[in-house]
């Protein structure tokens, strides 16, 4: 044999083990048993190099020093199971804001997995893995980053230009639906995001989780008191000094304007908030602003709604939703009308529903 | 017989490429590799960059956003040469969305978005230059609210830009500081250009041709930017802004008659000179207090009058014709002036926190022969409507 031939096998030989170790990479990384969270590396490129989930990936199955938690009422995002998780570097806590905001060290990263059971009535079984999207504070600022899922839902890769997908699933009354599924694009992410132009989380405050939760078959019975015994929260009375956020479906935590509110806190508040990106409308949900009717919409004239007014004059008519622009935006898929102006491509009927009964019982008239 | 084959050959022909053509047009398929490429540059986007759009015109279907990056340039190759059309917009409220200081926009244009074209908020610095924002189908009350539309910014300047077909205002600034607007052409809009609860602006050298109301300067109330004040308007041409008002319900240009040329509402600190405002069939300049409108309001620090204000050496034009009768101040105008189109009209309410002979401190100096003036005293339906000018024959400094 010739020299020559002798390096072109050597080469090739030193190529494919190059190579194999490339495509393996991403899984040898996944075997791990604890976190791998390198603060210069971030953001990974692939989701399962951080080593949140044990293998398979899909079934979410966090590792130890991963917690999952859940707020009591949350965000609609197109029907989407969303499946959230905190994790922390060891020996550094959580504070509790005087509003109820968690405060959270330096390196924390939130979690969240959006996907779609095939069959909603076995939402632990065959799941279709949408994306992942990780909220990371890096000295002292918030960055986020979305990973999205293969095909086979076997790992999610680093996206900033978002995505549309198509998804489907059965609800659980056996009706099929399909949906365009919008994975926002990194800068869509500080649209929600965002107080004073800073990137925030949103869902981790101490009112929205002061209950219990069950994950995979784990019951926790007061997540802020779980938080505290798993040593990432600090010591403190907060279960009784933050009154629990009412959970918008479940008429035995609050009464209706009660769950309405939180409802549209929660979906809304984000943006119509005096330091959220539309604080320019003057329209603040939630509430805190329940004191000045006029704020939460009751008779209030758009100010730049253009054709989102869908030709009604006032966000809230008392007793007339149909007559209400708030309800006409969050009933309407135009993305020239709808309201949250991102984050869904269809209504969600059931908020729609308690939304629709709250402004029935509202009382009082426009001029 | 041979001819006749011929025709209908080509007859055929034409037929079928007719129909390729408008299949193409339909199916519009998505410029995804643009968008791709485009928006990565955003995100990735660092100070001073420059984000460059070739020429094409591309179909995208999602909004483009720039995001807490400061000075960065979005130039096209022309407002003839790159177009990005959002016919088919799955998702985004608007075109662009800018949230970032001193950025500028330049030389492109965007079409059919499903909601505003650019939107560009809490911005220290946003220029926009020889930008276009139009939709395709004309005016229809389907369309976007505002093609250009800085919101809650500062140093706007939109300069040599088009805005045509909005279903609320071309181009429309609200709860800004420092604003300019010139140089560009603002045509069948429902407004032309809108100057909303903004302070220091200046409007000049603009064309607001055909729209339903040319520009306003309104101030509105429970907005977090409170009251507004002093704008100028001059050397403006403001035409023929007879256009039928197809805003949509509850969106205050609903109120706007077809055929208004300019109209201060709760406007303070405004001077209008050297315009033309020719052949409006309602009137030329209106000057209202926001009692005019009905609404109530809820906002304590909100004050609803127009007071401070200086109109002179403007040159007023009009045709015969009939004033609107669509809209209550177009009602109103042909109810005490019959067929009669008005150079300036004021509603004449007055605050009565205010002293003086001309306690709202209104001026008015025009030479144009006949002008038609009324003050409608509408505070007192209309009982004693005035049409002597000599009482508001004062300068402001």
């Amino acid at each position: 044999m010739s020299n020559r031939a002798l390096k072109l096998i050597f080469l090739y030989t030193i190529f494919t083990l190059l190579f194999i170790q490339n495509c393996q990479r991403p899984s040898s990384v996944q075997t791990s048993t604890s976190v791998n969270f390198q603060p210069e590396a971030i953001p990974y490129q692939y989701l399962s190099e951080y080593s949140f989930f044990t293998t398979p990936l899909p079934q979410q199955q966090a590792n130890a020093s991963v917690i999952a938690y859940e707020p009591r009422t949350a965000l609609f995002t197109d029907y989407a199971h969303k499946a959230r998780f905190v994790w922390m570097p060891d020996s550094v806590q959580a504070s509790v804001a005087a509003d109820g905001s968690i405060l959270f060290p330096n390196n924390t990263v939130l979690i969240k997995s959006f996907y779609y059971p095939i069959d909603f009535n076995k939402p632990e079984e065959n799941r279709r893995m949408i994306e992942t999207r990780l909220l990371i504070k890096k000295a002292r600022q918030w960055e986020a980053f979305t990973y999205l899922w293969n095909e086979e839902g076997t790992e999610a890769k680093l996206n900033l230009i978002g995505d549309i997908q198509e998804v489907s699933w059965n609800d659980k009354a056996g009706i099929a639906h399909t949906v365009d599924y919008i994975v926002p694009n990194k800068n869509q992410c500080k649209s929600c995001h965002n107080r004073n132009s800073e990137l925030l989380p949103i869902g981790p405050k101490a009112q929205h989780l002061n209950g219990a939760f069950t994950y995979q078959s784990t019951k926790t019975p007061n997540q802020l008191q779980h938080w505290q015994e798993a040593g990432i929260l600090e010591a403190g009375n907060w279960q009784n000094q933050f009154a629990p956020t009412p959970i918008w479906n479940d008429p035995q935590t609050e009464n209706l304007e009660a769950r309405a509110l939180a409802y549209l806190e929660v979906n809304c508040g984000h943006c119509h908030h005096p330091e959220g990106p539309a604080h320019t409308t003057g329209l603040y949900l939630g509430k805190d602003f329940i004191d000045d009717r006029t704020k939460l919409g009751q008779c209030k004239p758009p100010v730049a709604a253009g054709k989102g007014s869908g030709g009604r004059k006032y966000s809230i008519v008392p007793g007339q939703p149909d007559s209400s622009i708030l309800y006409y935006r969050m009933l309407s898929d135009d993305p020239g009308v709808m309201m949250p102006e991102i984050g869904r491509a269809i209504a969600h009927e059931e908020g729609l529903a308690l939304i629709r009964e709250w402004i029935l019982e509202m009382n009082g008239a426009c001029n | 017989m041979h001819n006749t084959l011929i025709a209908l050959l080509s007859f055929s022909a034409l037929l079928l490429i007719q129909s390729c053509q408008q299949a193409s047009q339909e199916e519009n398929p998505v410029d995804s590799d643009l968008y791709e490429k485009i928006q990565t540059q955003l995100i990735n986007a660092q100070t001073g960059d420059v984000i460059e759009i070739p020429a094409g015109t591309y179909h995208l279907d999602r909004s483009l956003s720039l995001e807490g990056v400061s000075n960065v340039t979005i130039r096209g190759a022309g407002m003839d040469a790159t177009i990005l059309s959002f016919k088919n917009q799955k998702a985004g409220a608007e075109g662009l969305r800018i949230t970032a200081d001193s950025v500028t926009i330049e030389q492109l244009t965007i079409m059919d978005t499903k909601g505003d074209g650019i939107k560009a908020q809490d911005c220290k610095g946003i220029t926009f230059r020889k930008v276009n924002t139009s939709w395709s189908d004309g005016a229809k009350a389907s369309n976007g609210g505002y093609g250009l539309y800085p919101v809650s910014s500062e140093d706007v300047l939109i300069d040599s830009c088009m805005a045509s077909y909005a279903s609320d205002a071309g181009i429309y600034v609200g709860q800004c500081n420092n604003v300019i607007v010139r140089n560009s052409l603002a045509f069948e809009n429902v407004a032309g250009i809108e100057i909303e609860n903004c302070t220091n602006s200046k409007v000049y050298n603009n064309i607001a041709r055909g729209n339903t109301g040319g520009i306003l300067v309104f101030d509105l109330p429970e907005l977090p930017a409170g009251n507004g004040s002093l704008c100028k308007v001059y050397d403006n041409v403001i035409e023929a802004n007879n256009h039928k008002n197809f805003a949509p319900e509850g969106n205050i240009v609903g109120i706007v008659p077809p055929g208004t040329g300019l109209i201060l509402l709760a406007a303070k600190g405004v001077e209008i000179y050297n315009n033309k405002i020719l052949n409006h069939k309602t009137m030329g300049i209106a000057i209202a207090s926001y009692h005019i409108t009905e609404e109530k309001w809820n906002d304590e620090n909100y004050d609803p009058y127009t007071y401070d204000v200086y109109i002179h050496n403007n040159s007023f034009e009009r045709e015969r014709a009939v004033p609107d009768l669509t809209k209550d101040f177009g009602k109103l105008i042909n109810y005490l002036f019959p067929g009669k189109p008005q150079d300036i009209i004021y509603d004449g309410i007055l605050d009565d926190t205010r002293e003086g002979s001309n306690p709202m401190n209104l001026c008015i100096q025009e030479s144009s022969d006949g002008l038609r003036f009324a003050n409608v005293d509408a505070a007192n339906d209309f009982e004693n409507v005035e049409k002597d000018l000599s009482k508001y024959d004062c300068t402001i400094q």
